[in-house]
């Protein structure tokens, strides 16, 4: 229900933006992150549809690593 | 690579010189999805247990506020229950015949909708101006924030909230509070650390004395942390250590503490199958009572109702998430409980500790150092 997954920011408008990873696209909400300088490129960490925290490039690709390991191994055992 | 950062603090681990065991409690269904997944327990030596505990807010959830959103569906006229799609499962304890879960209750033509964001209960109440929304949340604070930030952006007059939410540090001091604790050393959530930050984990240091170490969800990360425990222990020098610095800072993420603040309080709250844990649930504060479920609708609870709070019967949910047992101590594991037809919550939730293991392939007691190992 609640792991928070990578996603690189898109576009922006006002508290919103649009964020994608390996080609899906979300719209999320900046609202959580309205006192940090944030911007087009950088990567965030996404929980329930809202961001929670701005990441580095480097954290976003290993947690992927991970994620993507779960999803064979849920499809394998499903 | 993250890979050979595993393989090399798997190492740092074996050549500790261990020789006691020690148990080591995560409080955190995602951290419990990656030790299984990766096989961590059979990869690490014997002397170490890795323990789940309260770390679902799907399987804490207490049963009478699962009952009382089947029921505000069921009854209310011009009504539709969202929440998150684990909860929809979750059953409740009543006769076979009753409607069971919110998924049984939506078969029976109640308005039920799975939600993933708390964005979409806003804009499911915009579209819906004629009906009543209810957003049933249970979670902890990781998500107990974007519900924050939701109320703080404002929500519309017809959208209500039924709130589980739970904070998952006073499980854990209830925990080290008994007299004999189920573990010896903690690693904290990263997630909940993000929002919270770490200091939320000083007293499990400070005041009882165990080492503890804030992990993320990659296993180098959480063998860090492992080692970062053990290493503790073994040296006789206790702290706090953050092994997910890159994602958790100091004070965590300010402006969502702010809103928790600002739009929730905190209540002493019951834990399903556990009881009620002091200052442990989140809470809409007052000035939001127009918007509280538990406010507008009456409490449906039939006084007939056999179990109520309780786990279902047969069901050992209650000592997994306290980490007294472990999933396949459980007499129903598998036998009559699998994710298909799960009989407690711990099988239902993604992040609960029985529906982890049983997809990691744990079969029965034995198995449970035997899985797939690191690779
Ligand atoms: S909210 Fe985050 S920290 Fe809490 S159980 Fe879920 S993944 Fe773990
Ligand atoms: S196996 Fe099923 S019945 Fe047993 S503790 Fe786990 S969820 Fe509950």
């Amino acid at each position: 229900m609640c792991l928070a997954i990578p996603m690189q920011i898109a576009s922006i408008n006002g508290s919103r933006a649009v964020c994608s990873i390996k080609g899906i696209e979300r719209e999320v909400s900046l609202f959580l992150l309205q006192d940090e300088p944030i911007g087009i490129g950088d990567y965030v960490l996404i929980h329930v549809g809202y961001a929670i925290q701005k990441i580095s490039a480097e954290e976003a690709r290993s947690t992927w690593e991970l994620l993507d390991q779960m999803l064979t191994e849920d499809a394998q055992h499903a | 690579m993250a890979l050979d950062d595993a393989r090399q603090w798997l190492d740092k681990i074996r050549a500790l010189p261990l020789t006691s065991p020690v148990r080591i409690m995560n409080v955190c269904g995602g951290h419990e999805r990656s030790i299984s997944m990766a096989g961590l327990r059979s990869a690490l030596p014997d002397m170490i247990d890795l323990i789940p505990g309260p770390g679902c807010p799907v399987c804490v959830c207490p049963e009478e506020d699962i009952y009382q959103a089947i029921q505000i569906g069921l009854n209310e006229p011009d009504s539709i229950v969202v929440a998150f799609g684990d909860m929809l499962r979750v059953p409740v304890n009543v006769s076979s015949k009753s409607v069971r879960s919110l998924e049984q209750a939506k078969a029976a033509g109640a308005d039920i909708r799975p939600i993933a964001s708390p964005s979409e209960a806003v804009r499911i109440a915009k579209s819906e101006p004629g009906k009543t929304v209810v957003f049933f949340v249970a979670g902890f604070e990781t998500t107990c924030a974007p519900v924050a930030g939701m109320l703080a952006e404002g929500i519309p007059d017809n959208l209500l909230l039924l709130m589980s939410g739970r904070l998952t540090w006073p499980a854990v001091a209830m925990l080290l509070d008994y007299e004999t604790p189920s573990f010896d050393a903690l690693i904290a959530p990263g997630h909940v650390s993000t929002v919270m930050g770490p200091e939320e984990w000083q007293f499990v240091v400070d005041r009882h004395g165990f080492p503890a170490a804030i992990a993320g969800f990659t296993p180098d990360s959480l063998l860090a942390a492992i080692y970062s425990v053990l290493r503790q222990k073994l040296d006789g020098r206790i702290f706090l250590d953050n092994c997910y610095q890159q994602v958790v800072k100091p004070h965590g993420n300010p402006t969502a503490r702010r809103l928790i603040e600002s739009t929730l309080t905190i209540v002493d709250a019951p834990w399903r199958g556990i009881g009620i844990i002091p200052a442990s649930g989140l809470e809409l504060r007052a000035d939001y009572a127009q918007h509280n479920a538990r406010l507008r609708f009456p409490v449906h609870a039939e006084n007939a109702r056999k179990n109520a709070g309780a786990m279902p019967p047969g069901c050992d949910c209650a000592r997994v998430v306290l980490g007294r047992i472990k999933p396949v101590d459980c007499k129903l594991y598998g036998v009559s409980c699998t994710p298909r037809s799960p009989v407690g919550p711990c099988m239902v939730s993604d992040e609960g500790a029985c529906r982890i293991w049983w997809s990691s392939g744990i079969r029965t007691r034995s198995a449970e150092h035997e899985e797939t190992t690191c690779t």
